[in-house]
């Protein structure tokens, strides 16, 4: 893919997103049904995203690693660096009507229609189209699922639990 | 400066595993440690980050730092988050691309791969805590949930599509109570 249209994509998923993980199900619908990247790929990158330090909206930055090396690292910091800034304006030029109901409808509807998506796109990784998973596979997303709404546990350690599990039972 | 520099480079390098941890650190930093924030600067700039698009944290950064020193701290301080940590995923990245294709690397994707699905249905399902209205108001909610969770399971229509219409019909009949959780947002 032309490193300004894979910079293009990941500003404009990365702008329309709510959250870190908001872009996923964008950027799984732009670059995985077009086969620039594969669901390994993207699941790497969330994994090392989750692993790694910062906010984990940087997972994208593991996934333009992938994608394009350095340059595609940088493009994807930059991309997802930039859209959230636009609050800076917005905050000092229109604070009250950043605060009124009509706004907060319009946030609202796109954090349900994020949800809706990211629940799609969650079991989508657990049970793939066309590949039937293991049942421990399918036991691990659960269990990932309800340790993730509790909060409890550290998202790494999650990870590196589901690692473990796979290091166990798929060799 | 080169204190702000020194806290958003060690917000970004210490915080391990997101949003919750990130947030955390910013607050021990900027507010109990250094006194820099006040800790209802600290609360207003949080809430606000959450109208933001992206990754919140940014916007978080980007406020904390306009207060702390102008638009020269807005630079100080997300460059400081977001450089070393984004440097350590690039990192990260190039060293598991070196073991990608042994048969161990394989296992653990087998698990890291439904660890991850589920990780992310359970953010999904933390956001629409935190979204949803309450009382018979909550039913309106949830549906929009599962028509875009149907829409991208069983249609070609464009995620985009879904999020700017989702978004019109919030802005006309979904207003009246707080967008989005602090833990919601967190991510």
């Amino acid at each position: 893919m032309d490193p300004l249209a894979l910079f293009g994509v990941l500003l404009k998923d990365s702008a329309l997103a709510l959250g870190g993980l908001g872009s996923l199900p964008l950027l799984r619908q732009d670059l995985v049904a077009t086969g620039v990247v594969t669901d390994t790929q993207l699941v790497e990158a969330l994994a090392i995203g989750r692993l790694s330090t910062g906010p984990n909206g940087l997972w994208i930055v593991s996934l333009g690693y992938q994608l394009a090396g350095p340059l595609g690292a940088a493009m994807a910091l930059v991309a997802s660096s930039l859209p959230p800034l636009v609050i800076l304006p917005a905050t000092a030029v229109a604070r009250r009507w950043l605060l009124s109901v009509p706004f907060a409808g319009l946030v609202r509807g796109a954090a349900l229609a994020t949800a809706g998506l990211l629940c799609a796109t969650g079991a989508s990784l657990i049970l793939p189209a066309g590949d039937a998973p293991s049942w421990w596979q399918v036991a691990v997303g659960i269990a990932a699922a309800a340790l993730t709404y509790q909060g409890r546990l550290h998202p790494a350690v999650v990870v590196i639990g589901g690692a473990a599990i796979g290091l166990v039972l798929a060799r | 400066m080169r204190e702000l520099a020194k806290i958003f480079v060690a917000v970004g390098t210490q915080s391990v595993g997101g949003g919750t941890s990130t947030l955390f650190l910013l607050r021990r930093f900027l507010v109990e440690r250094e006194a820099r924030i006040s800790e209802r600067e600290f609360t207003e700039a949080w809430a606000l980050c959450q109208l933001s698009p992206g990754i919140h944290l940014v916007a978080l950064a980007g406020l904390l730092g306009q207060r702390v020193a102008g638009w020269r701290g807005v630079l100080v301080a997300v460059s400081g988050m977001m450089v070393p940590a984004g440097i350590i995923t690039a990192v990260m990245t190039a060293a598991y691309g070196v073991i990608a294709d042994q048969p161990l690397a394989h296992a653990a994707l087998a698990g890291m791969a439904p660890a991850t699905g589920g990780m992310t249905l359970g953010l999904a399902i933390v956001l629409v805590r935190g979204a949803r209205r309450h009382g018979p108001r909550a039913v309106v909610d949830i549906g929009l949930v599962i028509i875009a969770f149907a829409v991208l399971l069983l249609t070609t229509i464009s995620s985009v599509a879904v999020i700017v219409t989702a978004a019109t019909v919030g802005a006309v009949f979904l207003g009246r109570e707080r967008p989005t959780s602090p833990e919601g947002a967190s991510e």
